[in-house]
C-alpha cells in the first residue's frame, strides 16, 4: 500500500481544491446580481443569438474533433513503431504499412462522404 | 523485441472478415449509388462463407496463435462458426427490401434528425443506405475475436470492435426513429460504463498476476497464494462487464429498450450473435484463466444465475410489446446457460456450446417472423395486434409457436435438448438448487409463451388487424432454416451434441 | 431382423396423421376418412400384437431398441408387457371409434376439421410410444409432447370457455413435466455416477439409489403423473377439459390420454423407486381416496353433464391410484385392467352425452327430460354405459373394482372401506343423472329428438360388445397383466400378504364363488 499513497494524497489535494475553490467562491464572492455576468461567455465578444429552445450545437465541429482524435492516436502508434523500427525487419515495416493504409480508408471515406468539408 | 510470429492461416477467419469491413467502407466510398447494395451484400455475404470454409477447414487446431493473444481451440471454432452461419443469416434478413414500403428497415441517412427536411428529402427519393453491412462485418469479426480472446488486452479489443458498430446499428431503424435511437444512446452509454469497469477489472487482474495471458494468470493464481483482495476485485468487476455484454441481472436493463428499439433484424443479429460471442469469452476467462479459484467466483455465479432466470422470467409475464418479451426471454435464457456455467467443467462446456447454438437459430427466426407482420405505421409489435393470426396465417403462426415452443423447452424442439443438456452439467457439476430454480423459471416462462401462442390461434383477430407481408426470398429462406434446424435438432441432436463435445477443450 | 411390430405400431397413426394434414382444405370428408382409415390399420396391428400376448401364438413381436442420442445414453428402445399391451390395445380400440364418433364435431367451428383427425391419430402416436418406451428420456419426451396436440384440440374445437380450459390443462400439465425433467436428470445423473450413463429403463431400475434422493426424485415424477392422472389435489384441469372439449375429445383425453399417469406410476415410478413408494404408499392411498370420495360427491351436484362424467373420472381414477399403491398384486392387477376398462366406460359415457348434446344444443341436465320415449334405443344404450360407470356384474368394470378393492383390503383395511362408499355413490350419480335425462315425463323440446343413428350404432356397438364379453371372459387379459405385475411388485420389494380366506377352503366348502 505504501507505494499507492502519493496517490491517494493527490486524489485528497485535487478534490480539497475543486471543492474548495468552489466553496469559496459561493462563500466569499459578491451576490450582485448582474445580466451580463449571467451570459454565455465566447472569447469576449458579444454572444451569437441562439435560436429559442436552445440553439443546437452544429454537429461539424464533434466531427473536427474525432477526425482529430483518429489521427492523433494513428501518430502515437508510430512513436514506438519509430524506436524498434530497425529490430522489426519487413515485418514491422508491412505492418506500419498496413495499419496506415486501414487508418486511411476511414479517411478517404470521410473526405467521399463531405466530412471534410466546413459546411 | 523482434519482429513476432503471427500464424496467417488460422487467424484467416478473422483476416477475412475485417478485410471485407474495410473493403465495405471503400465500397461506400466509392461505389456508385445504385450498385452499391448489391455489391456490399455480394461482398459481404462471400466474406461470411469464406470465413466459414476456413474455420471448418481449421477444425480439430488446438493451438494459441498470434504469440498467445489468440486461440484457436475447440470451443473458438465452434463459436465462431455458429457465429458466422447466424451472421449470414442475419446479413440475408438485412438485405430483406420487400416489406417496407420505403425501401429497407434502416433509415437513409441516420445522422438526419428525425422529422427534419432532410429526412423527408431523402424518403421521398428513396434512397436507402448500405452502411449497415461493413458494420455488420466490423461486429461479426470482433464477435469472432471475442470468443477467441487468449490475452486480457484482446478481450478488451474485441469487445470494443464487437460493440461501437452494434450501437450505430441499433440506432437506424426507419420507423420510430426517436425510440431507436433512444436505445442507442442507452446501448452507447451503458456499454461504454461497463467497458470502462471491465478494464478497471483487468487493470487489477493484471497487477495480480503480473501478465496479462490466460494461461500464465492461470499459473500465477497458484503460485501466489495471498494478495486475495486485488484478484477477488478483479474478477468480479471484469465480470461485470461480461455479464453485462450477456444480459444478465442485474446488469440487464439495456435489454429490453434496445431489443424494442433497434432495427428488427439488427435485434435478432444482437440477439443471437452477441450472446454466443460474450458466453464464449466469459467461459473461456473463467474457465481458463480463473479455473483455479473457482470456488471463489462460483458463488457469485450461483446467485446470478438465480436472479436472471427468475427475473427474466417473472417480468416477461407483464410485456405487451413483442419485442420487449423476447427481450426478457433472452434473459432467463442467459440464466439458463449460466447455471452450466457453475459447474466449470468440459462436460458443461459442451452444453453450454450447444444450448448456444440451438438458442442462436432460433432467437434469430423468431424475430424474423416479428418482421413479417406488419400494419401502416410499421411493424405491429403491441401484443394486442397480434390476435388472430393463427386463422388469417396459420403457417407463420405455427413457425413461431414452433419458436416459442422451443424457448419453452418442449420437447422434440431444439430448445428441450438444450435445456436437458445444461441442467444435466447443472446437477452433475453440484448446482442441483440451480436446476430447481430453472425448472420454476420454466413454468413461469411456459405461461408467456404459451399466452401468446393462445393469442395467435385461439382469439377472434383484431378488426384493423395487422396484415403478414409476405417476404422475399431473403428472409423466408432464413425463417425456414431456423424452423428446419429447430425441429430436426430436437428429434435428432445427435451429430451436434457431438460437435459440441468434440469442441470444447480449451487450449490452456 | 424381424419385423419391428412396435415401432410400426407407433409410426402408422404418425404417417396417418401426415397424410391427414396433406389432404387439401376443403376435402373435409376425405380428410376424415382418411384418419379413421389409418386408425383402423393401426387397430389391426395392434390385435396382431395382442394375440401373441393374450392367446400365447409366437407373431414374432419382440423389444426392439435402435441408437437415439448415443451421447445421453437415450435410445429408441420399445418393449410390451402385459400392462402395456392392455394399455396399447385400448388405445387403438379407442382411436377409430373416437375418430367415428367426432365425425361431425370439427363443423361447427368455421376450420377445416383435418386439423382435429391429424391432432388425434398424433396424440394417438404419442400415447403408444408412451406406453411401449423402455427409454426414459423417451418417456419424457412423448409425455411432454403429447399436451401440445391436446391443448391445440381443446382449444381450437370446443365450448366456449376452451381457451382457458385448454390454457389450465396446457399449463397444469407443463408445471408437472417440468417437475419430471428434474428429476429425469437426477436420475441420470445418479447413472452418471454410477458409471454407466444411460436413459435405458432397466438399467436405471437396477441402479440403487441412496433414500433421499430417492424421495426428491419420486416427488418430481409423482407430481407429474398425478397432475395428469389426475389425483386429488391436482385434478382442477380435468372438469374443465372435460366439460370445454368436444364430448369425443373429452372421451379420448380422459379415456386413453390420462392413462399415461397411471400407467407412469406402475410402470416407470415404483420400480425406479421402490424405497420411496413403499415409504409414500399410506399417503398416496389416503390422497386415491379423497379423489374417489371427492369425484363423486362433487360429481352428485353437477347440473353440466359433461362436467359431471369429468368428475366421475377423477373418482375413477381415485380407485386405479390405490390399486396401484395397494402394492398387492390382486390389487395391481385390478388396477390395470380398471385402467382399461375405464376407459372403454367414460369413452361409453362421454360418446352417449355427445349424442344428447349435439341433438338438443345443451349440455345442462335441465334442458332434457324423458328422452326415453322418442329415442329408446339412445337411453337403453345410455342406460348401459352408466351402469358400467358404476360397475354393474357381470360388466367388467364390476371385476376391476372388485379386484381394486379386495386387493387394498388386504393390507389398508380402512381405506378398502371408505373406497367401498365410493360404489354406493356412484350408483347415486349415475342413476340420478339417468332419471333426470330420460325418465319422466316428456319435455317439449326433446320430443321429435331422433334416436340413434347408423354412424352413432357403429361408435357404441363395439364398446357395449367389449364390456360384456370381457366382463364373462376377462382371463386372456388378466392372465397378461398378472404376468407383468407380479415382477414389477417384487422390484418394490413388498410381500405379498397373506389372502383372507385361500381358494382352497373355499372350493372344500363348496361357496365357489
Amino acid at each position: 500500500m505504501n507505494a499507492y499513497a502519493p496517490i491517494l494524497g493527490l486524489i485528497l489535494l485535487a478534490a480539497v481544491f475543486a471543492v474548495g475553490s468552489v466553496a469559496f467562491s459561493v462563500v466569499a464572492g459578491p451576490k450582485r446580481f448582474n445580466r451580463a455576468r449571467l451570459d454565455s461567455y465566447e472569447c469576449g465578444i458579444e454572444p451569437t443569438p441562439q435560436p429559442v429552445g436552445g440553439g443546437r450545437f452544429p454537429v461539424k465541429y464533434y466531427l473536427t474533433a474525432m477526425t482529430f482524435i483518429i489521427f492523433d492516436i494513428e501518430i502515437i502508434f508510430l512513436y514506438p513503431w519509430a524506436v524498434r523500427f530497425d529490430h522489426l525487419g519487413v515485418f514491422g515495416f508491412v505492418a506500419m504499412v498496413t495499419f496506415i493504409f486501414l487508418i486511411t480508408v476511414p479517411f478517404i471515406y470521410e473526405w467521399r462522404r463531405g466530412g471534410l468539408d466546413w459546411d | 523485441m523482434n519482429a513476432p510470429t503471427i500464424e496467417y492461416a488460422e487467424l484467416a477467419p478473422l483476416i477475412t472478415i475485417f478485410g471485407a469491413a474495410v473493403i465495405g467502407v471503400l465500397i461506400e466510398a466509392f461505389v456508385p449509388r445504385k450498385v452499391r447494395h448489391p455489391v456490399q451484400v455480394a461482398v459481404a455475404l462471400l466474406a461470411l462463407v469464406a470465413a466459414l470454409v476456413q474455420v471448418i477447414l481449421l477444425a480439430g487446431t488446438g493451438m494459441v496463435a498470434a504469440v498467445g493473444a489468440v486461440a484457436v481451440d475447440g470451443p473458438a471454432l465452434f463459436l465462431q462458426g455458429t457465429i458466422l452461419v447466424l451472421a449470414i443469416i442475419s446479413v440475408a434478413f438485412f438485405a430483406e427490401r420487400r416489406l417496407e414500403a420505403g425501401g429497407d428497415a434502416f433509415a437513409p441517412a441516420a445522422s438526419t434528425l428525425p422529422g427534419s427536411e432532410e429526412e423527408r428529402i431523402l424518403v421521398r427519393e428513396r434512397m436507402l443506405q448500405t452502411e449497415v453491412y461493413p458494420l455488420a462485418l466490423f461486429a461479426v469479426g470482433g464477435m469472432l475475436l471475442f470468443p477467441a480472446a487468449n490475452d486480457l488486452l484482446m478481450l478488451f479489443i474485441a469487445l470494443e470492435v464487437m460493440s461501437l458498430p452494434l450501437y450505430l446499428l441499433c440506432g437506424m431503424a426507419r420507423r420510430r426513429r426517436l425510440l431507436s435511437q433512444e436505445a442507442a444512446l442507452k446501448y452507447f452509454l451503458l456499454g461504454a460504463f461497463s467497458s470502462a469497469i471491465f478494464l478497471f477489472g483487468m487493470a487489477f487482474v493484471y497487477g495480480y498476476a503480473g501478465t496479462l495471458r490466460f494461461g500464465e494468470i492461470s499459473e500465477a493464481l497458484t503460485a501466489n497464494i495471498g494478495q486475495d483482495g486485488i484478484l477477488l476485485a478483479g474478477v468480479g468487476l471484469m465480470a461485470v462487464g461480461l455479464l453485462f455484454k450477456v444480459g444478465a441481472v442485474p446488469f440487464h436493463s439495456w435489454t429490453p429498450d434496445v431489443y424494442q428499439g433497434a432495427p428488427t433484424p439488427v435485434t435478432g443479429f444482437m440477439a443471437a450473435c452477441t450472446k454466443l460471442a460474450a458466453f464464449g469469452a466469459m467461459v473461456r476467462l473463467f474457465y481458463v484463466a480463473f479455473g483455479g479459484m473457482r470456488t471463489d467466483w462460483q458463488p457469485m455465479l450461483w446467485a446470478v444465475a438465480i436472479a436472471t432466470m427468475l427475473v427474466g422470467a417473472v417480468v416477461a409475464l407483464t410485456q405487451t410489446d413483442i419485442k420487449r418479451m423476447l427481450a426478457y426471454s433472452s434473459i432467463a435464457h442467459a440464466g439458463f446457460v449460466l447455471t452450466a456455467m457453475v459447474a466449470a467443467d468440459q462436460t458443461a462446456t459442451a452444453a453450454i456450446l450447444f444450448y448456444l447454438a440451438t438458442y442462436g437459430i432460433a432467437t434469430l427466426g423468431a424475430f424474423a417472423v416479428v418482421t413479417l407482420v406488419r400494419d401502416s405505421g410499421g411493424e405491429a409489435t403491441h401484443l394486442a395486434k397480434w390476435a388472430g393470426l393463427g386463422r388469417r396465417s396459420p403457417v407463420l403462426a405455427a413457425t413461431f409457436a414452433l419458436f416459442l415452443l422451443a424457448f419453452a423447452g418442449i420437447p422434440l424442439t431444439s430448445g428441450f435438448v438444450g435445456k436437458l443438456s445444461v441442467f444435466t452439467a447443472a446437477i452433475d457439476g453440484g448446482a442441483a438448487p440451480l436446476v430447481v430454480v430453472g425448472v420454476i423459471a420454466s413454468a413461469i416462462a411456459a405461461f408467456f409463451y404459451v399466452r401468446v401462442i393462445v393469442l395467435m390461434f385461439f382469439s377472434d383477430p383484431a378488426p384493423e388487424g395487422p396484415t403478414v407481408a409476405v417476404p422475399s426470398l431473403w428472409t423466408a429462406v432464413g425463417i425456414t432454416l431456423g424452423a428446419a434446424a429447430t425441429l430436426l435438432l430436437g428429434i435428432v441432436p445427435g451429430p451436434l451434441l457431438d460437435l459440441a463435445q468434440q469442441a470444447s477443450l480449451f487450449v490452456r | 431382423m424381424t419385423f419391428p411390430w412396435l415401432t410400426t405400431l407407433i409410426a402408422l397413426p404418425a404417417l396417418g396423421a401426415v397424410l391427414t394434414a396433406l389432404v387439401p382444405s376443403g376435402r373435409g370428408t376425405l380428410a376424415k376418412q382418411v384418419a379413421t382409415g389409418a386408425a383402423l390399420v393401426t387397430l389391426v396391428i395392434g390385435a396382431l400384437i395382442s394375440i401373441q400376448f393374450l392367446f400365447d401364438v409366437d407373431m414374432g413381436v419382440e423389444a426392439e431398441t435402435y441408437e437415439w442420442i448415443p451421447e445421453f445414453g437415450a435410445s429408441w428402445a420399445l418393449d410390451v408387457n402385459g400392462i402395456s399391451l392392455a394399455l396399447v390395445a385400448l388405445t387403438v380400440l379407442a382411436t377409430p371409434i373416437v375418430a367415428l364418433a367426432m365425425w361431425h364435431e370439427a363443423e361447427d367451428e368455421k376450420r377445416d376439421p383435418k386439423a382435429f383427425f391429424a391432432l388425434l391419430l398424433a396424440v394417438e402416436a404419442l400415447t403408444l410410444t408412451a406406453f411401449l418406451a423402455q427409454d426414459v428420456l423417451l418417456f419424457y419426451v412423448v409425455f411432454e409432447a403429447m399436451l401440445i396436440p391436446l391443448y391445440f384440440m381443446i382449444g381450437m374445437y370446443g365450448g366456449p370457455q376452451r381457451r382457458y380450459a385448454a390454457v389450465k390443462f396446457l399449463l397444469y400439465n407443463l408445471v408437472g413435466g417440468l417437475a419430471m425433467l428434474a428429476a429425469v436428470i437426477g436420475l441420470y445423473v445418479q447413472s452418471i455416477d454410477a458409471g454407466d450413463p444411460s436413459f435405458f429403463l432397466p438399467d436405471l431400475v437396477a441402479l440403487d439409489i441412496d433414500t433421499t434422493t430417492q424421495w426428491w426424485l419420486f416427488l418430481g415424477f409423482m407430481l407429474a403423473f398425478a397432475i395428469k392422472a389426475p389425483l386429488w389435489p391436482f385434478h382442477t384441469w380435468l372438469p374443465d377439459a372435460a366439460a370445454e372439449a368436444t364430448p369425443a375429445n373429452a372421451a379420448f383425453l380422459s379415456g386413453v390420454a390420462d392413462k399415461v399417469g397411471t400407467y407412469g406410476m406402475i410402470a416407470l415410478v415404483l420400480p425406479l423407486f421402490p424405497d420411496a413408494s413403499r415409504d409414500a404408499a399410506p399417503v398416496i392411498v389416503v390422497l386415491a381416496v379423497v379423489s374417489i370420495i371427492y369425484g363423486a360427491l362433487l360429481a352428485i351436484g353437477q347440473t353440466d353433464m359433461k362436467r359431471l362424467i369429468g368428475y366421475t373420472s377423477i373418482s375413477h381414477f381415485g380407485f386405479i391410484v390405490l390399486g396401484i399403491f395397494a402394492l398387492t398384486g390382486q390389487a395391481a392387477t385390478g388396477a390395470t385392467f380398471y385402467m382399461v376398462n375405464h376407459g372403454l366406460s367414460t369413452i361409453a359415457l362421454f360418446v352417449v352425452v355427445g349424442f344428447l348434446v349435439s341433438r338438443r344444443g345443451s349440455r345442462q341436465v335441465d334442458d332434457f327430460g324423458g328422452v326415453q320415449k322418442p329415442a329408446p334405443k339412445l337411453a337403453g344404450v345410455f342406460l348401459f354405459a352408466g351402469l358400467s360407470g358404476l360397475a354393474l356384474p357381470p360388466l367388467s368394470t364390476f371385476l376391476s373394482e372388485f379386484l381394486v378393492i379386495s386387493g387394498t383390503f388386504l393390507r389398508y383395511r380402512p381405506a378398502a372401506i371408505v373406497a367401498t362408499l365410493g360404489i354406493v355413490l356412484s350408483a347415486l350419480y349415475i342413476l340420478w343423472l339417468y332419471q333426470r335425462t330420460m325418465t319422466g315425463p316428456v319435455r317439449p323440446a326433446v320430443e321429435g329428438m331422433p334416436d340413434l343413428r347408423t354412424r352413432e350404432v357403429a361408435v357404441v356397438a363395439p364398446l357395449i360388445a367389449l364390456l360384456v364379453v370381457v366382463g364373462f371372459f376377462p382371463k386372456p387379459l388378466t392372465d397378461a397383466i398378472d404376468e407383468a405385475v407380479g415382477p414389477t411388485l417384487v422390484e418394490v420389494g413388498v410381500e405379498e400378504p397373506e389372502p383372507l380366506a385361500p381358494v382352497a377352503e373355499h372350493v372344500e366348502e363348496g361357496t365357489g364363488r
